[in-house]
């Protein structure tokens, strides 16, 4: 697969020539810096912020779908195959959290038919990042503001022109044609991939993480960390990977519908068996599950550290909880009873 | 002495007497223009206490978290002071049990600005407290703008009204920040999580999300004490307050109450006046 160049003119021609034939989502202008729309033509993309406010696990997981239409009789409908999607101007952090959620909906022989669709329907076009932002540790995670994990094309802001780095087969189509890309255009890249991985100051150490954590399920260390944290799910909704959900059926005027809506390991309600009892009834044990869930339990279940280091928990937490601090606040207790 | 000074000083003297078991206040986050909770149960740790503008949490929250433990001090600015007088008087909480160290608030930041709520607080001083550290705060003038939108908000129609809010709660994603970052929303089982039988689908469609944010105002109706903690918490933006200074115009009209400010008189939903306005009984 050959990487090619592409003018700003004809990355907009693309973008437009797409928006005709399919959805196309990309960050748009918001209040506060950029955030997912839908956009009718290349003018309303907006490349400008670190990243978008919100991650893009809704294009693979929406945080409400019908999964099933029913009625009285007993006749059930399934709605349609989703519509073909663009998602353009994704940065690296958020296209492997798709990855990662890709993992979770289709591993050990279950797929998840509702993600699956919309995998085969989805282009993912990536933005490297160049600059970074202070709640930004993806490094930390072994990713990298350059990563084209994930991806169908990685695009590269060089200045005047973007480098295209085809990851698919799809990728490659999208791009054929364009001019090839001469070494000129992979140093600047390297420069560029250099520089802004040298501005990523956020660090933790995971290498320990998963051997020492299991150890530590029933140490009251959890009870002293989570003391801040007031058991919302700003944390969870927020983040790229977390992929728990409920399903409930409803019926509005005789038409009954079955829905898989977002949850949260935060909530009381969410572990709260039939029978009353809640395993996890202490909110000390729900914020530990979080922590074990992206350090620990992933790594055993999908062998992977599932946080990418995108640091939108840190950012909306009402609280200015940082998962980095409560890492190293765990690393530092591993090393005190290791001596 | 400024107050982060008077304040580290005292919680070290309160810790170290045994008067109290535990300091809540502030320390610095990673974040910068945010504070972060903090729970200083030794001397040494009182060292990390701040406070300034970046102290925007309620932290009268966190005592219903902490009430089992012994005596407690807590920082208090005027509005968090205001959600301990409602937890007093709604019996969550015994004086006794709480050393409150008032602090004067200028008014606390959110994304590099004052906070809409402090830019129309009329209490910027606790109303109840143990001691006071450092000076008083000084009144400042409210924001007209907002004022101005409250009332060009009450002259729009009902449709128009229910446009707006619409508008605003459509992007709601049911965390639940707002809930729980809130002192006076502390039941044990919120009226959304109930489910035998469930009162309100978990689905994120309008009327869902309406329900919970109508139903929650009125919950707070002649609690809220107007802190905005519950603005500043939610990650989508919404403009909660809007719902806030709606409901509490309406009590101080009707009622005559505002929330939080005397300890002697119940909340105004709670009490009954031959007074009250009862013009809706025909």
């Amino acid at each position: 697969m050959k990487n090619r160049i592409i003018s700003r003119d004809e990355l907009a021609q693309l973008i437009d020539r797409l928006v005709e034939r399919v959805d196309v989502y990309a960050p748009v202008r918001e209040k506060n810096g950029a955030n997912w729309g839908k956009v009718g033509s290349a003018n309303e993309i907006y490349l400008e912020a670190v990243n978008t406010h919100e991650p893009a696990k809704g294009f693979l997981f929406p945080r409400c779908e019908m999964i099933l239409k029913f009625d009285q009789s007993g006749n059930a409908v399934e709605p349609g195959l989703p519509q073909e999607q663009v998602v353009f101007g994704i940065r690296p952090c958020d296209a492997r959290a798709l990855m990662v959620l890709e993992r979770f909906f289709t591993s050990e022989g279950k797929t998840d038919p509702y993600v699956q669709a919309r995998l085969e329907k989805m282009t993912i076009i990536g933005v490297a990042c160049n600059r970074t932002a202070p709640a930004c540790f993806c490094l930390a995670l072994g990713n990298s503001p350059h990563s084209s994990e994930g991806m169908d094309v990685l695009l590269t802001d060089l200045g005047d022109v973007f480098l295209a780095e085809p990851r698919s087969e799809k990728g490659e189509k999208l791009i054929a044609g364009l001019a090839e890309a001469e070494v000129k255009h992979l140093e600047r890249r390297t420069e560029l991939k250099e520089r802004v991985e040298s501005e990523i100051t956020g660090r933790i150490d995971t290498t320990r993480l998963k051997e020492n954590l299991p150890k530590m399920f029933d140490d009251p260390v959890w009870e002293r960390l989570s003391l801040p944290c007031i058991n919302c799910g700003a944390c969870t909704f927020l983040c790229p990977t977390c992929h728990c959900f409920d399903v409930t059926d409803e019926t509005v005027r005789g038409n009954s519908a079955r829905y898989r809506v977002w949850d949260s390991c935060q909530f009381a309600l969410y572990s709260r068996h039939a029978s009353g009892h809640n395993p996890r009834f202490n909110p000390a044990f729900r914020y530990r599950n979080r922590v074990m869930d992206k350090f620990y339990y992933t790594t055993e279940q999908m062998g992977l550290i599932s946080c990418v280091g995108c640091g939108r928990c840190i950012t909306v937490c009402p609280a200015g909880i940082d998962i980095r601090q409560t890492v190293a606040t765990l690393l530092s207790f591993i090393d005190s009873t290791e001596r | 002495m400024n107050r982060s000074e008077i304040l580290r000083r005292r919680a070290k003297e309160l810790l170290s007497k045994g008067e109290v078991k535990m300091v809540v206040g502030y320390c610095a986050s990673s974040q910068p223009g945010v504070a972060q909770p903090f729970f200083a149960t030794t001397p040494e740790q009182a060292e990390q206490l701040i406070f300034d503008a970046t102290c925007s949490q309620n932290l009268a929250n966190f005592l219903l978290k902490v009430k089992n433990i012994g005596r407690v001090a807590v920082v208090a600015k005027g509005c968090d002071s205001r959600s301990i007088v409602v937890l007093l008087q709604e019996n969550q909480i015994q004086r006794d049990e709480v050393h409150i160290l008032g602090v004067g608030c200028e008014g606390v930041i959110q994304n590099g600005e004052r906070s809409v709520s402090c830019r129309v607080c009329e209490y910027p001083n606790p109303l109840i407290y143990d001691e006071m550290l450092g000076e008083q705060a000084a009144q400042q003038a409210a924001d007209t703008a907002i004022r101005m939108a409250d009332e060009d908000f009450t002259r729009l129609t009902p449709d128009e009204r229910w446009r707006v809010l619409s508008e605003e709660v459509s992007r709601c994603i049911r965390c639940y920040a707002c809930r729980q970052v809130c002192p006076n929303c502390y039941c044990p089982v919120c009226f959304v999580d109930a489910s035998m039988p469930q009162l309100v689908g978990r689905t994120h469609n309008i009327s869902d999300n309406m329900v919970f944010h109508i139903m929650r105002a009125l919950h707070m109706a002649g609690r809220c004490v107007e802190c905005g903690s519950c603005h500043r918490a939610c990650p989508m933006g919404i403009d909660l307050m809007r719902f806030n200074r709606r409901v509490a115009k309406i009590v101080k009209e009707r009622f005559n109450a505002v929330a939080g400010i005397d300890i002697t008189t119940p909340p105004a939903l709670t009490r009954f006046s031959p007074e009250d306005a009862q013009e809706f009984i025909k």
